[in-house]
């Protein structure tokens, strides 16, 4: 659990509230009114030594009440972050970063790494932020998005030159395939993808396999008329079928073909164009270097419940709890 | 059948519990001084609109042709004062039966001889002395008096202490006539400025009659030990009550009635001690027996 609003966590001392109280509540004495009490012995207060179980519990259990209130509270999301640096996970702690922090005057600023879907996530999070603070985003390349963003706060985006981000290798992407097919064909299918990978520069690695995950991509089914067990699903099927074409199943879409060019170059060329064509996503229009000056007064509503739906439903048992006790105590 | 205080004491109607009370009691325990108006003829007077049609002397009507009035001369003017402390100490309860309190007895005998001083034709005031203050109602006769007084000691709480010296002098502004004063108290505070005003009025040539009330608990000591007690006039001062202390306490308490009894022997104001678990016609008895009666 991180908290998301550490200043809570000084509310703690309040936690010797409910011990003093039980600390007061076994001083008092009882006492009886007496009217020829002048006669008797006068006497100090003394502290009554009993203590019941259910007091130590009720102690426990108010204790724990507020323990978790405030906790619950210290992950509630307040604007507590100032001036912010978003670095790409490529440019890592390139020399161009501390010169660009430098030069922005953020240089004391916090970084944080850059996320996936960086304007919308910064819409949703920006309520994290003190209104005073600036966003500074050093990534190598940045997708234009749909709708200029309009943030509450001022962003700047600054690209890293070429050279910058070329230094630093890609790393392959996994994709996984499943391959279920006779003895014989197994090491021609084996062969194409390997050749796959070195087409794509070394983009995508493929990783080939007996039984599909949730990550396979294609499942290439060459057993011709038999069918493959209903539980494998993946977004794209080659089949062996005797006829050339394209089903849709339950299982995906599936490409038919009577024969797989597993040893023609050329064909082979042409089914990797044409499924690259159909797996691969559009480039996304790059956007450029630029200020951008807040567009809107508040940011958005804050989500509140950040905290762990856990901790709630525990601060509703001890409530219960606490009630409980304090009653059967009175009893 | 209402005998006990036990069973009085669950009844709210201080009416009832006289009538109940004064049942088994004779007539002329007290012997009222008063003896109504005409006894002893003493002048004429005009007659003036709101007197009695039956005090006009229709002889001399018919002879003078006026109407006047048989003015009686009164041989005394005897009221009865009905003094109650109404501190906090008379909250005291007994701890035997449920529901009885000093307060409740005291205002009881009190109720009580209200309605006798009634029954007689004596005038009758009531002083409750609550909370530092003097709650005074004028002497007067008749039932419908009476029905105050009652709804005056039903309406008195006990609560706060006796008021000081001063103010108790203050509202002794009644005894400019002989009378008699019934005090009931517990005779806690001793001297007190209750006692001294007592006093005074003992030697005003007043006929003071003082009842100390106490609970037999009191007496005897068997309060549950191992609790503090507080003193409910003192404040927050604590006081705790082992068996060792016992006797102790008994030889306070006795050195402390002691000295109550010889204060009123020295000023000849009759003590009635009185546990408040006890009959409360008994005690009416011994309370308004004449004093001088028992002398030997």
């Amino acid at each position: 659990m991180t908290s998301m609003q550490p200043l809570w966590w000084l509310a703690l001392p309040v936690l010797l509230l409910p011990v003093w109280w039980h600390m007061r509540k076994r001083e008092r004495t009882r006492t009886d009114l007496l009217a020829t009490a002048r006669f008797l012995p006068a006497a100090a207060p003394q502290q009554q030594r009993v203590l019941r179980w259910s007091d130590v519990l009720l102690l426990l259990a108010r204790l724990a009440l507020l323990a978790v209130l405030i906790s619950w509270l210290a992950v509630l999301a307040m604007p507590w972050k100032g001036d912010t640096v978003f670095v790409g996970p490529s440019l890592g702690s390139s020399p161009w970063v501390a010169q660009q922090m430098q030069s922005a005057g953020m240089s004391a600023a916090g970084r944080e790494p850059l996320p996936a879907d960086l304007w919308n996530w910064l819409a949703r999070n920006e309520h994290e932020w003190r209104p005073q603070a600036r966003f500074l985003i050093l990534a190598p390349r940045a997708a234009m998005p749909a709708l200029p963003p309009r943030l509450a706060h001022a962003a700047e985006l600054r690209l890293a030159p070429s050279a910058t981000a070329a230094a630093i290798p890609a790393t392959p992407r996994k994709r996984h395939i499943v391959v279920s097919a006779p003895d014989e064909r197994l090491p021609g299918w084996q062969a194409l993808f390997a050749a796959f990978s070195t087409a794509g520069d070394g983009a995508n690695r493929y990783v080939l396999s007996d039984a599909p995950t949730t990550e396979t991509e294609l499942i290439v089914w060459d057993h011709p008329g038999t069918e493959p067990p209903g539980a494998w699903k993946a977004p794209l099927w080659w089949r062996t079928a005797a006829a050339n074409g394209q089903t849709q199943t339950l299982q995906g879409l599936a490409w038919n073909a009577p024969q797989w060019p597993l040893h023609d170059v050329d064909a082979a060329r042409a089914l990797y164009e044409r499924w690259q064509a159909a797996a691969a996503q559009a480039a996304p229009y790059p956007m450029s270097a630029q200020v951008l000056k807040a567009g809107r007064k508040e940011p958005l509503p804050a989500p509140l419940a950040r905290s762990p739906e856990w901790l709630a439903l525990a601060l509703m048992a001890l409530f219960a709890i606490e009630r409980i006790l304090a009653h059967a105590r009175r009893r | 059948m209402l005998e006990t205080p036990a069973l009085l004491a669950h009844s709210a109607d201080l009416e009832l519990v006289i009538r109940h009370v004064l049942a088994g009691l004779g007539h002329g325990i007290h012997a009222g001084r008063e003896r109504g108006a005409g006894v002893e003829f003493s002048e004429y007077r005009a007659y003036a609109p709101g007197d009695e049609w039956r005090r006009v002397d229709w002889k001399l009507l018919a002879r003078a042709d006026r109407y006047y009035v048989r003015e009686a001369e009164r041989d005394s003017h005897v009221a009865t004062w009905l003094l109650l402390d109404a501190t906090a100490s008379m909250a005291e309860p007994s701890r035997r039966v449920d529901g009885l309190s000093k307060h409740w007895y005291a205002r009881t005998a009190l109720a009580c001889v209200a309605a006798i001083a009634q029954r007689q034709g004596d005038a009758f005031g009531l002083l409750v002395i609550s909370n530092g203050k003097v709650e005074f109602t004028q002497a007067s006769r008749g039932p419908r008096h009476l029905q105050r007084v009652l709804a005056a000691l039903q309406r008195a709480t006990p609560s706060g202490e006796l008021p000081d010296a001063e103010t108790l002098r203050a509202s002794l502004h009644f005894a400019r006539s002989q009378g008699m004063v019934f005090a009931a108290t517990d005779a806690l505070d001793w001297p007190s400025p209750l006692g001294e005003a007592l006093v005074r009025l003992r030697h005003m040539r007043h006929d003071v009659r003082l009842l100390a009330l106490r609970t037999e608990a009191e007496v005897e000591a068997d309060f549950p030990t191992g609790h503090a007690y507080r003193d409910p006039e003192e404040g927050a001062c604590l006081h705790s009550f082992t068996r060792a202390d016992r006797d102790n306490y008994h030889a306070a308490l006795e050195s402390h009635f002691a000295a109550v009894r010889t204060a009123c022997r020295q000023h000849d104001v009759p003590l009635c001690e009185a546990r408040i678990e006890q009959p409360l016609g008994e005690l009416l008895r011994a309370w308004l027996r004449n004093p001088e009666a028992r002398r030997p």
